[in-house]
């Protein structure tokens, strides 16, 4: 899958592009609201990343010109620290699939890049496997063997969150971030996230074995796939 | 009192203050005037009584008696002669006075000559005296006009000068209302002059609007500088958080760096929370948010209750929700979401174990009354009156939380017009009222 960055920060695509690289991403930079129009106006990209605050225009327009094109599937992601309250739904309005605010964790925006793999191509009837599990990603729901698995709320976004980032570590910080969102003095406290981690894997074992389910040193936690 | 009524009241009592005074000169004058008179006539017709005097007439007006009184049909005229022992000196001015007295069973008031003369070496005594009733009747009657004249000065003065300074203060009024009153922030201000022909109220209004225009660029450049903050802020904790993440990713990192990774991402994280937090105060006080929404407070409090029941659970707290009205506010639902998962979380954060939360409220005319008491640690009195402000917080060894949470609560009471108030006692727990205003 191509990827395109359109970033004005060097330093921020250079670690996108490292991570995403890393997952097999093949990707492009554009460092302009020019150049990236060119390169949108020339190829198809899977992901385009876009940021809104370009040194010579808005990436709004970036996203109207791709817009205009005909028979275009590009996925846009906006990326901004802009903070004008309006932004994410002006954004989503404008056509965009998702919208990030920075300062963003990889894995964040790797799991938003899986979600919209998962709704653009109906993986499935709505259902991931996962070893013998089932998530249902329209209830919000797992089960075993054709069982319900009876998670909370905050369990089930934990395992899909995990899932969406299979064979990768992720940060218990990155986790409570995904899991209380922008709650912000809330999420201060990231011990909590263990407890529901530990919770979530009990009820995971009564089923089957979940060797699979690991937890990487002090770091956080890696579904295995 | 409005300075319409002001104005009004004070021509009403300058003007029956002068028909007063006016009212007062007429009545003395008047009274001087006829005295004068009344004292001439009589002065003339003692002459002419003296002038006609001889023995005859003494004796005839006596007839030995030592009294004469006459007067005539009406009753407003008399005469009085009295014989006086001749002791002493005798005082011979005339006086006169004015007096009631009764002649033949009316009593009237009358203006009175006083004389003593001499004649034949007899000494007389002899009394003039002219009726004054009409004179009265006259005084009664201006007075009564007066009173009429009065009461329909101060009517009309009333009126007109309520109606007058009505429409001379109505640009006034307009300018208050409109350019004061009903003016919440800036972006919003209408810079139409409200048209008067007054040039104080067109410098008012003029005045007004310059510097609205100076709030409103003030407000646009924090605004821009807000944004600008954010961004050049929260760009390079971006890059930072990426490119740690990707050294994390490493698969031979020793422990040892891993661990200050971790570590780093931690600080990093917490940097993010801060200007995040600082930022959402700076845009609720730069009113960037719009409060539009129908925020049913049941609702919110089984949200934050789902977000929060981990914690609850983990300390054993008993959570009592004792919501009865279903009440509904207008404004930020985010905001409001934040307001209230902040307080209740501060009730988890700072109860002990086992402790226990009521959630109470209470739903009048004007106003819905929450209220957030815990069973926790308490806060001192000064901890209390600060509580609100940034980076304040109970000194503890909860290390988590930046002291922000209440800073940022009271930015969206204020954006939102709910007052908070905050008791608080050692050791015994904390009360959080929340009132939201009803419209």
């Amino acid at each position: 899958m191509n990827v395109l960055i359109v970033e004005d920060e060097k330093g921020l695509a250079l670690e996108m592009d490292e991570f995403l690289s890393r997952e097999g991403y093949i990707v492009e930079h554009a460092w302009k609201k020019s150049s990236a129009e060119e390169k949108i106006f020339v190829n198809n990209y899977d992901f385009i990343l876009l940021d809104l605050g370009l040194p010579d225009g808005d990436g709004f327009e970036v996203l109207k010109q791709l817009k205009n094109l005909k028979d275009r599937d590009d996925a846009v992601i906006i990326l901004t620290a802009r903070s004008a309250v309006d932004d994410r739904i002006k954004g989503l309005d404008s056509g965009a699939d998702d919208y990030l605010a920075k300062p963003f964790s990889l894995n964040e925006l790797l799991a938003r890049m899986h979600a919209i793999i998962r709704r653009k191509h109906k993986l499935e009837k709505n259902e991931v496997k996962i070893h013998d599990f089932v998530l249902d990603i329209q209830n919000h729901t797992v089960s075993f063997q054709n069982e319900r698995v009876p998670l909370t709320k905050k369990e089930y976004e934990i395992f899909n969150y995990l899932v969406l980032n299979k064979n990768r570590v992720v940060s218990r910080i990155s986790l409570t971030e995904h899991v209380w969102g922008d709650i912000l003095e809330v999420n201060s406290d990231s011990n909590f996230v263990d407890v529901h981690v530990k919770n979530l894997r009990k009820k995971l074992t009564q089923c089957t074995k979940t060797d699979w389910f690991e937890t990487v040193r002090s770091i956080g936690y890696r579904i295995n796939y | 009192m409005k300075l319409q009524a002001k104005f009004a009241l004070y021509n009403a009592i300058t003007k029956i203050a002068v028909i007063l005074v006016l009212g007062a000169i007429i009545l003395l004058s008047l009274e001087t005037i006829s005295s004068h008179h009344l004292d001439g006539r009589l002065t003339k017709k003692r002459l002419k009584v003296i002038e006609n005097l001889s023995d005859n007439e003494i004796d005839s007006l006596l007839r030995n008696q030592h009294s004469f009184t006459d007067y005539n049909i009406l009753k407003d005229e008399f005469i009085v002669l009295n014989a006086i022992p001749n002791v002493g000196k005798i005082d011979t001015s005339i006086t006169f006075i004015t007096e009631r007295r009764e002649i033949e069973g009316d009593t009237e008031i009358y203006r009175i000559l006083n004389d003593q003369f001499e004649y034949n070496n007899k000494r007389y005594k002899l009394e003039l005296g002219e009726a004054m009733t009409a004179m009265e009747a006259v005084k009664t009657t201006i007075r009564f006009y007066m009173l009429i004249v009065l009461i329909g000065t101060l009517l009309v003065t009333l009126l007109t000068d309520y109606a007058f300074t009505n429409f001379i203060l109505r640009p006034f009024y307009k300018i208050i209302d409109q350019k004061l009153n009903k003016v919440n922030d800036p972006t919003s201000y209408n810079y139409e002059n409200i048209p008067t022909n007054t040039t104080d109220f067109k410098i008012l209004d003029n005045s007004i609007n310059s510097l609205m225009r100076k709030i409103a660029d003030l407000f646009l450049l924090e605004k821009q500088f807000i944004a600008n903050v954010s961004h050049e802020l929260l760009t390079p904790i971006s890059i930072l958080s990426g490119r740690l993440e990707n050294i994390l990713a490493a698969e031979n990192l020793p422990v040892e760096h891993e661990n200050k990774i971790l570590a780093s991402l931690k600080t990093l994280n917490r940097l993010k929370v801060i200007i995040n937090s600082l930022l959402l105060i700076s845009k609720v006080e730069n009113e960037q948010y719009l409060k539009k929404d129908q925020v049913s407070i049941h609702q919110e409090l089984l949200d934050i209750y789902e977000d929060l029941e981990d914690r609850i659970i983990d300390k054993q707290i008993i959570y009592k929700n004792e919501i009865a009205a279903n009440f509904s506010f207008t404004g930020n639902r985010a905001l409001i979401h934040t307001l209230l998962i902040n307080i209740i979380n501060n009730a988890i954060k700072y109860n002990v174990n086992k402790g226990a939360i009521t959630i109470h409220d209470e739903l009048t005319l004007t106003k819905y009354t929450l209220t957030i008491a815990d069973s926790g640690m308490g806060m001192e009195k000064e901890i209390v009156a600060n509580a609100f402000n940034r980076f304040e917080r109970e000194n503890s060894d909860n290390e988590d939380g930046f002291g922000l949470g209440l800073a940022i609560v009271n930015s969206i009471a204020k954006f939102h017009q709910i007052n908070i108030s905050i008791q608080s006692e050692k050791e015994k727990g904390t009360i959080v009222t929340i009132e939201f205003p009803i419209n």
